[in-house]
């Protein structure tokens, strides 16, 4: 991989960053140097296409242009009333529209400003660790290019009823975007947090992108990330979150843009009785690739972890799940749980299945389990004798199929624009 | 108008002939039952009217209204106005009731019209009301979860708004208790009138004391072999089917 | 099979750990090169394709990484050059007990083989060391045709059909292990039984290592002609040594057209033995392969018993229980790689973990596209017992295209003690009610076993359970 991607890395030189900021963008920098690509040797990326994730092409985004802003600022509605909201644009901020006032603490601001306002904030919980699911490199690249991104802070009891969302625009040819999420629940608070991938256009670039969900003693997290990207991106995208005793997080991604996608997803379960519930579902059509990769890790005794991954399969599409539950000695009383479904609705499609368990504690319930089939024929004979074309009947099946992993996210307000955009990406087939 | 099958051969696709030549003739406005011993062909004929896939018709005809329904696809058919309840319904995960049977009408308008949203809640829940389904019903997934009792109430509130012309109601008594009967059967008889001709498929005659037919059937061998009227039952239920097999004798191997 | 037979099938690893002292008449001396390699083929008298195939084996060997990037870390502690690759006394085996070697005839006697082969068996094989000192089959299955001999006899007096199926299943360079033992094999057994030809009772192999530093590479090789059936039953002790031992076999098996073949494994290897073997089936058209593998014994084992369904309708199957007691690691599964229409496989696989054993299950699912009405199905049920243990699963399914159906299960449970304490109160002890438990936990897989094998099973989890609690 060449340098090109680290030229211009440093954060925007308007803003001015703390010292410490860019001594460890300088250490990810050399860190991505030194770091060997992956290599199918390494379990975390068996199947997966090397090829794709050769990144030495792009160069870091440039500004886009300040009528497409505008239209780009216009369309970042995701979530009608659900403000306030931050809109950016190739790592750059285009608008903060704020009509509600959040409760008193709350911090809901780019980093960049944050570096500002909240040095010790930031220093203390973003980019604490590495990838642990295998792009390490990629997390280097991440840090060391980082500009900016969506800061969340939530103050120690603080309830925030209304749902925040942050907008991350990719746009013009060859360029990569850093796309950054570092929220932080203090104890006993709770918030709800929608990140929307979205292409400004349908040129090929690059997306490499981390999301650091921290939630502290009993606090209350759930973190959406919408992937729209355009059918030539290459993203890379992964996803901590650490949660502290008694505190509770739903993470859920919908994975329907791009060419080449990975996601990694870990939860670390820290305190006791620490629970993680980990959503996403997958629509794979044309030739696109989805790799998955997830830890459920359970570092402390009774805690508990649910995983629902779907993937709908078309055309020549391939899919890889990977996802390991693991309990540490000391974490007894554990209940994971672990579930990949792959519908499969070609005959071309491909889907990886690796579900994995890595247990060493006693007193613990874990299960997982994977299948991969097709539409149930009774199922769409039950449909058509009811007057539904069998197009139609594919179609309500698979959205059936897919929206059970929405049905299991506990905010009404945000399932039903989900579910819309469900329908519409799948109005093709 | 009626649903006319006419020397109706048909069988597991590349198996053996389970129907053999099955006449019957349903009118509008009539309730017909067909009875018959397990492996007479009762399933296999709502299955091969409805245009179950895992079927092939060797020879006959099935008219709805003169319009022939061989060659069409299960949808179509229903669109042309058959309902088939079926004696297994399927469970479909993450389509909810509500969504599901908006789907089944709004495949029935034509290109550029919509349900009215008010108007389709306010039909359900009349029609929900009227067979005891409470109102949580409507987010439940189709069938998931559900009791017999449940999937067969479901099956006649889908027919209520689906409004066919022809229905057939395969084994609906079956996994059902006396209670549950009644509600269903109560819901059936609501539908009966002049715009509905139907076809109640059963092994005993008990469902037939709350959908009193108009004719009942005996199929055996894959062939209706007698006609009459309600009371033909009674004498079944009081004497099984041997009688008439015994009649049926002379030459014993179709 | 009544069980007054079975209390005499006594393998268990007390029964196998003494040894007597050894006098080879042929060594090929520690460690392992290409001068080895000819010594074996010297004394084994081969011809020169086969001397050539080991020559080449031997280069595959050298140059295969050890697998630790997947695999224990353990695999470092085998030293290679430390070990003897070939020992025997004679070339031929006898066909009758009588004229085995006395020293030899007490060893297998001590473990009962004579007598189960007057009981229940249709053919007996016993291997000490490196060469069978015995093989015998029941003289109505000879005049069928049917063939079991030792792979070294197989493949001298069967040429025409050794040849053609060897190595074929799994290729030398399949892993570095299998490369081992297509350099070094010796022993092991060669059956091919005539198209429609039913053998009704079991054909038993028997593996006994008796020297140390000693490494042992049957290799065997099964051709289940079309429409014919066969059960193979292998055992297996080794002497508790001070150093690790190593056992390397290549196992394969042809089944055609129609034929069926199931072949039971009870691995009892003493705690100081690696225990590295590659098994595969190939199965034709409607043709049936079960593996029954009940892994006990061992230091480290690593086994995935696999089937290629290769005709339409095929059928494969591992049945799988692994025990990992202390200082044990059981690392077992499954491979299923599916090749035509309509072909099933079934794997269930139940591993228990005791003390600061692990155990650990990987499975391979492979339907490529163009493939249609395949099904798998698999299930993996882990057993706890005590804190320090620790059970893995790893398995990797890979469908293309629609038309198939995979499903794949696991679980991780353990031994409540609300249930213990309910049995002790009844008055049993902990052991026993831990044996309960366990066998209850296997039980519904053992019902699929062969009778004579699912009791001495349980027997020898009781055994297991007795050394861990307290």
């Amino acid at each position: 991989m060449s340098n090109a991607l680290l030229e211009n890395a440093t954060p925007s030189q308007s803003t001015p960053v703390p010292a410490w900021f860019r001594d460890q963008q300088r250490a990810a920098a050399e860190r991505y140097e030194s770091l060997p690509a992956p290599s199918r040797q390494d379990e975390s990326w068996r199947f997966a296409n090397l090829q794709a994730f050769d990144v030495q092409d792009y160069a870091p985004a440039r500004p886009i242009a300040s009528e497409t802003a505008a239209d780009l600022a216009a369309q970042s509605i995701g979530i009608a009333g659900a403000e306030p909201k931050l809109v950016f644009a190739n790592d750059q901020l285009l608008a903060r529209p704020r009509p509600a006032q959040l409760p008193a603490g709350v911090v809901f601001a780019p980093l960049a400003e944050a570096l500002q306002t909240h040095p010790e904030l930031v220093q203390q919980y973003a980019l604490r660790e590495g990838a642990t699911l295998g792009s390490r490199k990629f997390a280097a690249l991440h840090q060391s290019s980082l500009r900016n991104g969506t800061f969340l802070y939530v103050p120690k009891g603080v309830q925030v009823e209304v749902p925040l969302q942050s907008f991350h625009w990719l746009a013009g040819a060859g360029q990569a975007i850093f796309p950054h999420t570092l929220l932080i629940a203090e104890e006993g608070s709770s918030v709800t947090l929608v990140d929307w991938f979205e292409a400004g256009d349908d040129s090929k670039a690059l997306a490499c992108g981390i999301h650091d969900l921290w939630v502290g003693k009993n606090a209350n997290v759930r973190h959406v990330a919408v992937q729209e990207w355009s059918r030539e991106v290459t993203s890379i995208h992964s996803n901590t979150t650490r949660v502290q005793s008694g505190g509770s997080v739903v993470h859920l991604g919908l994975h329907l843009g791009g060419k080449f996608s990975r996601t990694e997803s870990a939860s670390f379960l820290e305190g006791a009785g620490a629970r993680s519930e980990m959503l996403a579902l997958t629509i794979a059509d044309g030739a696109q690739e989805f790799d998955q990769r997830t830890l459920q890790n359970h570092l402390a005794p009774g805690t508990a972890s649910d995983l629902l991954y779907k993937n709908a399969l078309y055309d020549t599409a391939k899919t890889i799940f990977a996802g390991l539950i693991r309990v540490a000695p000391e974490a007894h009383h554990t209940d994971a749980y672990q579930k990949v479904r792959n519908l499969v609705l070609s005959d071309l499609a491909e889907a990886n299945s690796m579900p994995g368990l890595e247990i060493l504690a006693d007193q613990v319930r874990c299960t997982h389990g994977a299948t991969t089939g097709e539409i149930h024929p009774e199922e769409l004979f039950y449909m058509q004798a009811r007057g539904i074309a069998k197009k139609d009947a594919f179609r309500l099946i698979t959205f059936g199929f897919l929206n059970e992993v929405l049905s299991r996210f506990p905010c009404d307000a945000i399932r039903e624009p989900l579910q819309n955009r469900l329908l519409e990406r799948l109005r093709g087939h | 108008m009626s649903l006319i099958i006419r020397n109706l051969h048909a069988r597991v696709v590349g198996g053996q002939e389970i129907l053999r030549g099955l006449d019957l003739e349903i009118e509008k406005g009539r309730v017909h039952a067909v009875m018959g011993p397990n492996g007479s062909g009762k399933s296999t004929l709502s299955k091969v009217i409805a245009g179950h896939p895992d079927y092939e018709v060797t020879e006959g005809e099935i008219l709805l209204d003169g319009q022939s329904l061989l060659g069409l696809e299960p949808d179509e058919r229903a669109r042309a106005g058959l309902f088939l309840a079926f004696q297994y319904p399927m469970e479909i995960p993450g389509v909810s009731n509500a969504n599901f049977i908006r789907a089944a009408l709004s495949a029935r308008l034509k290109e550029g019209e919509e349900l009215d949203a008010t108007e389709y809640y306010g039909e359900l829940y009349e029609k929900m009301d009227r067979l005891e389904i409470p109102r949580g019903f409507t987010a439940r997934s189709v069938n998931e979860g559900f009791s017999g009792g449940e999937k067969k109430r479901n099956e006649v509130l889908q027919m209520a708004m689906l409004k066919p012309s022809y229905a057939i109601l395969d084994e609906t008594d079956s996994g059902l208790d006396i209670d549950a009967l009644k509600i269903v059967s109560a819901g059936v008889n609501d539908q009966r009138g002049p715009n509905l001709g139907a076809l109640v498929i059963t092994h005993y005659q008990r469902l037939l004391d709350y959908i009193t037919p108009d004719v009942v059937h005996v199929l055996l061998g894959g062939r209706i072999v007698r006609s009459g009227g309600p009371e033909l039952a009674l004498e079944l239920e009081a004497r099984g089917y041997d009688w008439i097999r015994e009649e049926l004798a002379e030459p014993a191997a179709v | 099979m009544s069980t007054e037979v079975i209390s005499q099938l006594e393998i268990d690893r007390t029964r196998g750990d003494f040894h007597y002292p050894e006098a080879h008449t042929f060594d090929a001396g520690i460690g392992l090169n290409h001068a080895t390699i000819d010594y074996i083929a010297d004394v084994k008298g081969e011809p020169d394709w086969i001397r050539e195939f080991r020559h080449r084996a031997l280069d595959v060997f050298l140059s295969k990484p050890m697998p630790t990037h997947w695999a224990s870390q353990d695999l470092e502690n085998i030293i290679f050059d430390k070990i003897r690759y070939y020992l025997s006394n004679a070339q031929r085996p006898t066909r009758s007990w009588d004229e085995v070697p006395e020293d030899v005839k007490r060893t297998f006697e001590r473990l009962g083989i004579p007598e189960q082969e007057r009981k229940f068996l249709a053919g007996v094989e016993a291997q000490f060391d490196s060469e069978a000192v015995y093989s015998n089959i029941k003289k109505a299955l000879g005049d069928q045709g049917v063939i079991f001999v030792g792979s070294t006899e197989g493949l001298k007096e069967h040429p025409e059909i050794f040849r053609k199926w060897f190595g074929k299943v799994i290729p030398t360079g399949d892993n570095k292990f299998s490369a081992l033992n297509s350099a070094v094999f010796s022993g092991g057994s060669f059956i091919y039984v005539p198209p429609g030809v039913k053998v009704k009772h079991p054909l038993q192999a028997y593996f006994r290592i008796n020297a140390e530093n000693f490494g042992q590479f049957e290799r065997t090789l099964i051709i289940a002609d079309e429409g014919s059936e066969v059960m193979y039953m292998e055992g297996c002790t080794a002497p508790k040594f001070e150093t690790a031992t190593l056992h390397s076999a290549v196992v394969e098996l042809v089944a055609l057209k129609g034929a069926k073949i199931q072949y039971v494994t009870v691995q009892n290897w003493s705690a100081n033995v690696f225990n590295l073997v590659t098994k595969r089936a190939v199965a034709h058209e409607e043709a049936e392969v079960k593996w029954i593998d009940c892994n006990i014994g061992s230091r480290l084992t690593m086994k995935y018993p696999g089937v290629v369904l290769k005709g339409r309708k095929a059928r494969g199957e591992v049945l799988s229980i692994a025990l990992a007691n202390n200082g044990q690691h059981q690392d077992t599964g499954a491979k299923m790689i599916h090749a035509a229409d309509e072909t099933t496989s079934n794997i269930i696989s139940k591993s228990i973990s005791i003390g600061k054993g692990r155990a650990t299950y990987r499975g391979l699912v492979h339907i490529p596209k163009h493939l249609k009405g395949c099904k798998n199905n698999t299930e993996c049920d882990a057993l706890l017992i005590n804190s320090s243990s620790r059970t893995d699963t790893y398995p990797a399914i890979t469908v293309r295209g629609s038309g198939n159906s995979v499903q794949h299960e696991a679980s991780v449970s353990q031994v409540s003690a609300e249930q213990i304490f309910y049995m002790q109160q009844r008055g049993l002890t902990e052991a026993q009610a831990m044996s309960l438990s366990v066998n209850g936990f296997v039980n519904d897989l053992v019902r699929e076993f062969p009778m004579e094998y699912s009791v001495e099973l349980k027997r020898l989890i009781d055994l297991e359970m007795e050394g861990s609690v307290g």
